[in-house]
């Protein structure tokens, strides 16, 4: 006998919900999306969302303000932002592409824009005419560093630009027998001090926590990959002649015990602890010095990375526009508004970053040293990212990073010849590469 | 009022129990199910995490067979069971009968085990590595004997071995409960009738409480065994995202996480790897069960 109507509807439910939450799981293809409904090129307005990376901490009021004075000056338009912790951003971002649900500007560095772009999610900038219009606004280094290979064409607004000094303790140079006035500048030099360090010591002090990470093959002066980023080039004889000089110094005690096996976290530990004499950082570590370790931070020294290229690294930060935005116009002068000249020199300003607008690292903030230690830094690295460079491929997944870092770890080890290991790297990272 | 027919009555109490299944039923199919059908589905695509993928049979098995690193984790995976569960086996049966006797003070020492149940284990694992690390406690303690220092860190063996005991630390207090539960039902005239019969307390641990609590420490072997083969907090706090030194202490678990995970995650592969692991670990439970089995006979 059939349910009565009222019965047969109560019964119905339930299976209907369990039916609609299967069917709300499903993952979308990211890639299908048209682009949504407004025109990049019409009257910004309608609501977007805005989506920063673990800066919501420290740069709550500024983020506030500056929703406030853009919501003023497009009064149809109203800015939600949002903000992510650091860790697993590039899950939450993958989990919203996929869902169908990136907000409509999103804080991302090339390596994240660069799926995300593959996957056909994030705007060309240089084919919307909309937003193509603003790239004389920066400089022509900071768009090339958000410009994508194979994808034809740059897909974030730059934003805030690091280079990250080198950070170095004097007493331990000085107990060396070192010129704590003179650190190393070249890797030789590097690779000379770390071998004074560790014999002076009798090995108690290392001189680096880590393993070579792709940024020092690229200031080494290796060619990490071919001109259409298609293939691994880092196992030239130039990365082997790199690698080789580590794995002398990891068998000599310049490098940390557990360098093969530290985090950045924990080798920022070490440095701290002043169990290894040298460490990269940025400006942010400065303040963690005085609090936490106030002899190291009398006895600091700051120095760039070591580097035979003449061009330094690079970190690069930009904002990117979603191709599913239903605004695009409105997201368009958000995210440019965010990173004009005004706004990245303000928030320049408010942390040791740099941004990435013509000119204004000509500003007497960045080359003027106030004699405060923040101002060294903060001119010194400015000083440097002059010619700078990002390193890290673009296309370089984090699995190809841990295939490089493993491999690095079997030549330090002598379980493989460093040409041995190189090449095992960039076979397996082209694999890699050929599959997504 | 009109009475229900006999039939309609009868309709009723067989939808009644499944209307009030529903709901929980609805949470498993969508959270449990749905999930391990998709794994199963993906398992036998090229997925990526933003492109759904095409269908290419049993290639990710059979990349499998060719990629060292699973090699690698297959062997740790199995090490830790091999080595972990005979530890959480007899270890908190052994605690649980010195806290089982009604002594003063012996809430404290039951409480005590219990902690590092209850801590996190982020927290525990970090205090570990402090522990552990070349200038650590334990090292300065070995230097003031005269040896070491050890790199328990540093070597990919020892590495592993220090995750293993963290892992059995951690989960002593857990099956010491469970023990306790089958403690106290172990009846006292046993013990007493060996005792007058001239046992001794090994004796009367092998003949009268190990019999008594088998098939606790079955179900504790068939628990830890398959927790043990699905390890993967401890070994990633303490070895960090690599898996230990060349990624050599990368367990089952990690591996899915490093290839699953991110803007480039090999969705397929890693939903392959799972597949395996949930095999590997259903045999692992049969086998155990059938081994309870088999001394019942």
């Amino acid at each position: 006998m059939p349910l009565s109507r009222p019965r047969r509807a109560t019964a119905t439910v339930p299976l209907l919900v369990a039916a609609l939450a299967l069917t709300a799981c499903g993952s979308g293809d990211a890639g299908s999306g048209d682009g949504g409904g407004s025109s990049a090129d019409g009257k910004p307005e309608g609501d977007i969302t805005f989506q920063t990376w673990n800066l919501r901490a420290n740069f709550k009021d500024y983020f506030e303000g500056l929703v406030k004075d853009f919501e003023k000056q497009y009064p149809g338009v109203k800015v939600t932002w949002r903000d992510q912790p650091a860790e697993h951003y590039a899950d939450k971002l993958s989990a919203d592409a996929a869902g169908g649900t990136l907000p409509d500007v999103v804080n991302v560095s090339p390596d994240l824009s660069h799926p995300l772009a593959k996957a056909g999610v994030l705007m060309n900038l240089d084919k919307e005419k909309a937003a193509a219009r603003f790239k004389g606004d920066y400089t022509p280094e900071a768009w090339q560093g958000n410009t994508l290979p194979g994808l034809g064409g740059s897909y974030s607004f730059p934003w805030y630009l690091n280079t990250g000094p080198l950070f170095y303790n004097k007493a331990l140079f000085r107990e060396a027998g070192l010129d704590p006035e003179k650190p190393p500048k070249s890797y030789d030099e590097l690779f000379a001090a770390a071998d004074r360090m560790a014999r002076q010591s009798g090995g108690r002090t290392a001189t680096l926590a880590g393993t070579p990470a792709i940024e020092d093959f690229g200031r080494y002066g290796v060619r990490l990959m071919n001109d259409d980023a298609t293939k691994f080039t880092y196992n030239e004889p130039k990365g082997v002649e790199l690698l080789t000089k580590y794995k002398e110094l990891y068998d000599h005690g310049g490098l940390d015990p557990q360098a093969l096996t530290n985090t950045p976290e924990k080798s920022g530990q070490k440095f701290l602890e002043q169990k290894v004499a040298m460490n990269p950082g940025s400006a942010h570590d400065l303040d963690t010095f005085k609090k936490n370790a106030p002899t190291l931070y009398r006895n600091l020294g700051i120095t760039e990375a070591p580097n035979n290229t003449g061009r330094p690294n690079m970190y690069v930060m930009g904002l990117a526009v979603s191709r599913q935005s239903r605004h695009k116009a409105a997201a368009i002068a958000f995210a440019h508004f965010v990173t004009d000249r005004k706004n990245q020199e303000t928030f320049g300003h408010k942390v040791a970053v740099f941004p990435s607008t013509k000119g204004s690292l000509d500003d007497p903030y960045w080359t003027k040293d106030d004699g405060t230690d923040e101002g060294r830094v903060r001119v010194a690295s400015a000083k440097m990212l002059k010619g700078a460079v990002n390193y890290t491929p673009v296309v370089m997944s984090e699995e190809m990073k841990t295939v490089l870092r493993n491999e690095v770890a079997k030549a330090l080890q002598g379980k493989k010849t460093p040409r041995q290991a190189l090449d095992d790297a960039a076979a397996q990272s082209d694999k890699l590469l050929r599959q997504s | 009022m009109r009475r229900p027919s006999a039939s309609r009555v009868r309709t009723h109490h067989a939808v009644s129990p499944w209307l009030f299944l529903l709901p929980g039923l609805a949470v498993v199919a969508t959270f449990s199910l749905y999930p391990f059908l998709t794994t199963v589905h993906k398992a036998f695509t090229d997925a990526r995490t933003l492109t759904p993928g095409t269908w290419v049979g049993t290639a990710n098995f059979r990349a499998m067979l060719d990629d060292e690193q699973f090699w690698t984790a297959l062997r740790n995976s199995a090490l830790y069971v091999a080595l972990v569960v005979p530890f959480t086996v007899l270890l908190p049966l052994l605690l649980a009968l010195l806290v089982h006797k009604q002594l003063p003070g012996v809430a404290f020492f039951r409480s005590a085990f219990y902690t590092p149940v209850v801590a996190s284990v982020v927290v525990v694992a970090l205090i570990w590595g402090w522990m552990l690390d070349d200038r650590g406690l334990v090292n300065a303690l070995l230097h003031t004997l005269g040896a070491g220092p050890v790199g328990f860190l540093g070597n990919a063996w020892l590495l592993l071995l220090s995750a293993m005991a963290l892992t059995v630390w951690k989960g002593l207090g857990y099956y010491m409960v469970i023990y306790l539960a089958a403690l106290a039902n172990v009846p006292r005239e046993l013990h007493e009738a060996a005792a007058v019969d001239g046992a001794g307390a090994l004796r009367r641990f092998v003949s009268v409480t190990v019999p008594a609590v088998r098939s606790t420490m079955v179900l504790v072997g068939a628990l830890s065994s398959v927790a043990a083969f699905k390890v993967f907090s401890e070994v990633y706090l303490l070895a960090g995202p690599t898996g230990g030194p060349a990624g050599q202490d990368t367990t089952l678990v990690m591996l899915v996480q490093r290839t699953g995970t991110g803007l480039n995650g090999r969705v397929g592969y890693a939903s392959a790897l799972s597949l395996v692991i949930f095999v590997i670990a259903l045999l692992l439970m049969l086998l155990v069960l059938r081994a309870d089995r088999k001394e019942d006979l």
